[in-house]
């Protein structure tokens, strides 16, 4: 694999790496970060929601306090005209938007209903055993079948409840949880002469899920126990999802404590906070559900991935843009030099013989200015007398000692040549690596 | 006047201190080392000794060590 190969995959590999790192790092923040805003917008979503509840509950309070204390209404009820009540009493449920209105006597007798002439008792009901005391009372209930059935509301509060999967029936309910006010009637003497006793069923009733869902957007359920009875939650088909069984709520209702986090509901996965709803005894009878899909979460993760990533890979080619030049010119450069130092590498050896050849003349040129030296002595000590010798004896001397200088110098060359030739082996393979490293090619 | 005999600790040195004295102008000449020398070099240097002084500072400036000087 050539330096060039090498270099660029560095450089993708760590950009890559780079991008990887930061894009699990920022989905990680995001995720934490918009999970924690989230749970807090759910949950001051939910307490907004729960200020809708409170509102309409003191809304159904006033009015039943009001018709409590109208002359019309007690005139009627001390006249025992249940027709005139009848009609009043229809008249105030319609255009107050309550469920139902009914007044009894003292006993808790059923005198006249806004919803028809059904007779009963409402003696052991203790909300009207409370007004009968004296007492205004506004909450939350469950209201029986019997109640239901009363008011000709039982068919609004009964439905078949399934599993979270939106298929299996897991039970019938026929309860129903509504918003309650009952309060004395009193006679012009401050006697108590009988109870109005009126209020909202909240089973399939959408007004207030409505209301909020379009005050604080998101989604909002009404729970009776663990199972949603009115809702803005959109089912897959696109109806609202009712009757329907919350698994969060059941600990919610168990516990009394308030839920946040996800929820499936309808197909689709919420961010939720559940908060329970009581009686006015404080006993959970329901709960009150609001959510934001979780998908608007995700969507923002997935954007900001998406986002990273496109600016990554647009750096990323500009990072190659700019790199691949570079590494271009480097190893354009790496292979050059690799080129001159193998050349040198060359010479060097070309001088290295040269110089063991020069040595061996010089050997040979010292051998004979001895041989010459031995000659002149042996002319010398045959009694050959000359001046001319004498010259000839004085020139060798001389020669002899610049040969020995020569050759002293050669072998010391040659010393120094012995430990080049080393270093010329280990130049040629320096070039020798370098080739292979910028051409990726062994030479 | 006399010829004054350099010699050094290396043949390397010897060597090193005729090119510096070559490129100080100095007259040196290369010579056997004579038998009564003591050094570790083969090869000592010849030189005037007017010019010794002269001889002396220029292998100083080279940064050569003189072994020691026979006159």
């Amino acid at each position: 694999m050539s330096l060039r190969v090498r270099l660029l995959g560095t450089i993708i590999g760590a950009i890559v790496l780079f991008f990887i790192i930061s894009v699990a790092a920022a989905r990680l923040v995001l995720q934490h970060d918009l999970f924690a805003l989230g749970a807090t917008q759910v949950t001051n979503g939910s307490s907004a929601f729960g200020g809708y509840w409170d509102s309409r509950k003191d809304q159904i309070r006033l009015l039943v306090a009001q018709d409590a204390v109208s002359d019309t209404l007690r005139k009627a009820l001390q006249s025992n005209n249940v027709a005139a009540l009848q009609d009043q009493l229809a008249n105030i449920a319609r255009t107050s938007g309550l469920s139902f209105l009914t007044i009894t006597d003292q006993n808790g007798k059923v005198i006249a209903r806004a919803n028809g002439p059904q007779p009963g008792s409402l003696k052991s009901d203790p909300l009207i055993q409370r007004a009968l005391t004296g007492e205004t009372v506004s909450t939350a209930t469950l209201l029986g079948q019997s109640l239901l059935s009363g008011e000709g509301l039982g068919p609004q509060a009964e439905a078949d409840i399934v599993g979270p999967d939106g298929k299996t029936k897991v039970r019938h309910d026929d309860k129903g949880l509504a918003l309650v006010a009952a309060a004395p009637i009193s006679d012009q003497n401050e006697r108590t002469i009988g109870a109005i006793y009126g209020g909202v069923l909240m089973n399939h009733y959408y007004d207030l899920v409505d209301s909020a869902t379009h005050a604080l957007g998101g989604s909002a359920a009404i729970l009776e126990g663990d199972a949603i009875v009115a809702s803005t939650i959109q089912a897959p088909d696109g109806t609202r999802t009712v009757d329907e069984l919350v698994p969060p709520a059941r600990d919610v209702v168990k516990s009394d404590t308030a839920f946040t986090g996800t929820d499936t509901v309808g197909g689709t996965k919420y961010l939720v906070h559940i908060e329970p709803i009581t009686n006015d005894q404080n006993q959970v009878i329901g709960a009150r559900w609001y959510g934001t899909p979780l998908a608007q979460i995700s969507a923002i993760i997935n954007h900001t991935t998406q986002t990273l990533i496109l600016w990554g890979v647009i750096a990323a080619i500009l990072a190659l843009a700019l790199s691949i030049p570079i590494v271009q010119r480097l190893s354009n450069t790496l292979a050059q030099r690799s080129q001159q130092v193998r050349a040198a590498a060359k010479e060097l050896g070309v001088a290295i013989v040269g110089s063991e050849v020069s040595g061996d003349h010089v050997a040979m040129t010292r051998a004979a200015v001895e041989r010459s030296g031995t000659l002149i002595a042996e002319l010398g000590a045959s009694g050959v007398s000359s001046p001319k010798l004498t010259e000839l004896k004085a020139v060798n001397d001389e020669l002899t000692g610049d040969m020995i200088v020569i050759d002293t110098l050669s072998q010391e060359m040659s010393g120094r040549m012995q430990q080049a030739v080393q270093r010329v082996h280990d130049l040629n393979d320096v070039a020798a690596g370098l080739t292979k490293l910028v051409t990726g090619e062994s030479s | 006047m006399a010829d004054v005999i350099l010699f050094f600790s290396s043949n390397a040195d010897t060597m090193i201190a005729t090119k510096a004295l070559k490129d100080a102008g100095v007259p040196a000449k290369m010579i056997p080392k004579p038998a009564s020398v003591t050094s570790a070099s083969n090869l000592c240097l010849s030189i005037d000794g007017g010019v010794e002084a002269q001889a002396k500072t220029a292998l100083s400036g080279a940064g050569v060590a003189l072994g020691g000087v026979v006159k």
